[in-house]
């Protein structure tokens, strides 16, 4: 679902992620994890055709997405990290308009099935900007289903949640296992182990590690000595 | 070209529910009311003076007082438009979301054009006071909000482009008087220079574009002038919001 060759993004003289290549294959889980600045954010948005990348091939769903980036953002959702929402529009008309830039055939039907696969249908008439963050995450969730892509893109999708909220989001991702691809940005380890089938390791810009969870004392291991390192000259 | 419709609607919806929008449209018309209720009462009083010029030819820019404002108002008009967008983080949704840069420029320079719609169609109603008292020139009044139309093209593009540059709604607004305060600055040089660059000047003068339309003449130059500044700004928007993805 996701190939990715040779990905390198430089800003500058800075090179933000170098020489990056890995594969998602359809219906897995997979969590790409680092520390702040490690080039997570910047990586997802080259996927997702926000950014350019300097070097390097992607292909989505089989699409060219740097050459064809319209076509294969056709068969991605994407959930940005701070979810940028417009604050002003009510929850269901975010989710239609977002529809209608999306060429979703049947708007109504779509948003209904969205509100509730994310769990928003008690707040679609609310409006966005008056949410709390949880909802507002779960908004940005349920924009990134409106058009029922097979491959979801979520960068730090439990940030800034409680607990409470944490656990629910995770369960929803959890629910996707098998109907879609979901490829996910995090820094908690915790999270990959809860959710993720796969974890991609990413250190200042470079890959590091590609292992399936069960390995799971070697992916503690590898993930303290990632952390206590200085790595605080990298922005992302 | 659905997508753009797409964008253009979301746009105006989110103006219009803005308290911005109400602000600038009410500050508007109170300052083209003084401006109207001034010319009305010089030309009244300088019957002899005044020549072939009437209150609405001195309105649609027979004087400063029609230009001075605009290039206050159409930043503030302009600055949002995707400047905004990148401060509050939605530009990336809009950029990720499967249409083309064109449409997104489209799209927001469609609204740009209704905003300035909004601003010059409640004046209408001085051509109408001005007909209860006296006769007015329908044809000039006709070719005068051609006129406002067509500055208006290349005025909300100037604009649209400054957004699309700047990182942050002040910068596009500070940008966007600059670019229109140095071509209405140019304009003046019809009346200060001599030779080619008096030609020149006048060309490009705005002042001279709204003179010659209020009097009901339609200088096809200036049409040229108009639609190309306008079509290049556009153009430049739209080349600037794909360089930025390679940013």
């Amino acid at each position: 679902m996701i190939e990715v060759d040779a990905l390198s993004k430089r800003y500058g003289s800075r090179l933000a992620v170098n020489d990056v290549s890995f594969r998602v294959e359809r219906g897995e889980i997979v969590g790409f994890l680092g520390p702040n600045g490690a080039g997570k954010t910047t990586t997802l948005r080259m996927l997702t055709g926000y950014l350019a990348p300097t070097a390097g091939e992607i292909r989505i769903d089989g699409i060219d997405a740097v050459g064809d980036s319209i076509h294969a953002r056709t068969r991605l959702g994407y959930m940005p990290e701070g979810v940028p929402l417009y604050g002003e529009m009510r929850v269901h008309e975010y989710l239609r308009h977002r529809a209608s830039l999306k060429h979703v055939p049947e708007v109504r039907a779509a948003v209904d099935r969205a509100l509730a696969l994310a769990g928003v249908t008690d707040v679609k008439n609310r409006i966005v900007g008056q949410l709390s963050k949880g909802y507002r995450q779960r908004v940005s969730l349920a924009e990134a289903l409106i058009a029922d892509p097979p491959l979801l893109i979520l960068d730090e999708p439990t940030s800034g949640l409680d607990p409470n909220q944490v656990r629910q989001l995770r369960e929803l991702v959890r629910g996707f296992a098998g109907s879609k691809t979901v490829f996910l940005s995090t820094h908690i380890l915790s999270e990959v182990q809860a959710v993720c089938d796969r974890v991609i390791i990413i250190r200042e810009g470079e890959k590091v590690a590609d292992l399936a969870l069960d390995q799971a004392t070697e992916l503690e291991d590898m993930f303290a000595e990632l952390t206590t390192t200085d790595v605080a000259e990298e922005g992302s | 070209m659905r997508s753009a419709w797409v964008v253009m609607k979301r746009e105006l919806a989110s103006f219009f529910v803005s308290p911005l929008a109400y602000v600038v449209l009410t500050s508007w018309l109170i300052f083209t009311g003084i401006t109207f209720w001034i010319l009305s009462e010089f030309y009244a009083r300088n019957v002899v003076a005044s020549g072939s010029d009437t209150p609405l030819s001195g309105f649609f820019g027979g004087s400063a007082l029609f230009f001075i404002p605009l290039l206050l108002f159409v930043p503030v008009l302009t600055m949002r438009l995707i400047a905004a967008e990148r401060q509050s983080g939605t530009l990336e949704s809009l950029m990720t979301a499967p249409i083309s840069e064109a449409s997104i420029i489209g799209g927001k320079y469609g609204a740009a054009l209704v905003m300035w719609a909004t601003l010059w169609i409640p004046t209408i109603i001085y051509a109408w006071i001005m007909s209860q008292h006296g006769s007015v020139d329908w044809g000039a009044v006709g070719s005068s909000y051609f006129g406002v139309f067509c500055l208006g093209t290349y005025f909300m593009a100037i604009g649209l482009l400054m957004s699309t540059i700047a990182p942050t709604q002040i910068i596009a607004a500070v940008l966007s008087f600059v670019a229109l305060g140095a071509l209405f600055v140019v304009g003046v040089g019809e009346f200060v220079l001599d030779g080619a660059l008096r030609e020149v000047c006048a060309y490009l003068s705005m002042w001279g574009h709204m003179h010659s339309f209020s009097k009901g003449v339609v200088d096809s130059r200036y049409l040229v002038f108009d639609f190309s500044v306008a079509l290049s700004a556009v153009g430049l928007s739209i080349a600037v919001l794909k360089a930025q993805r390679h940013a």
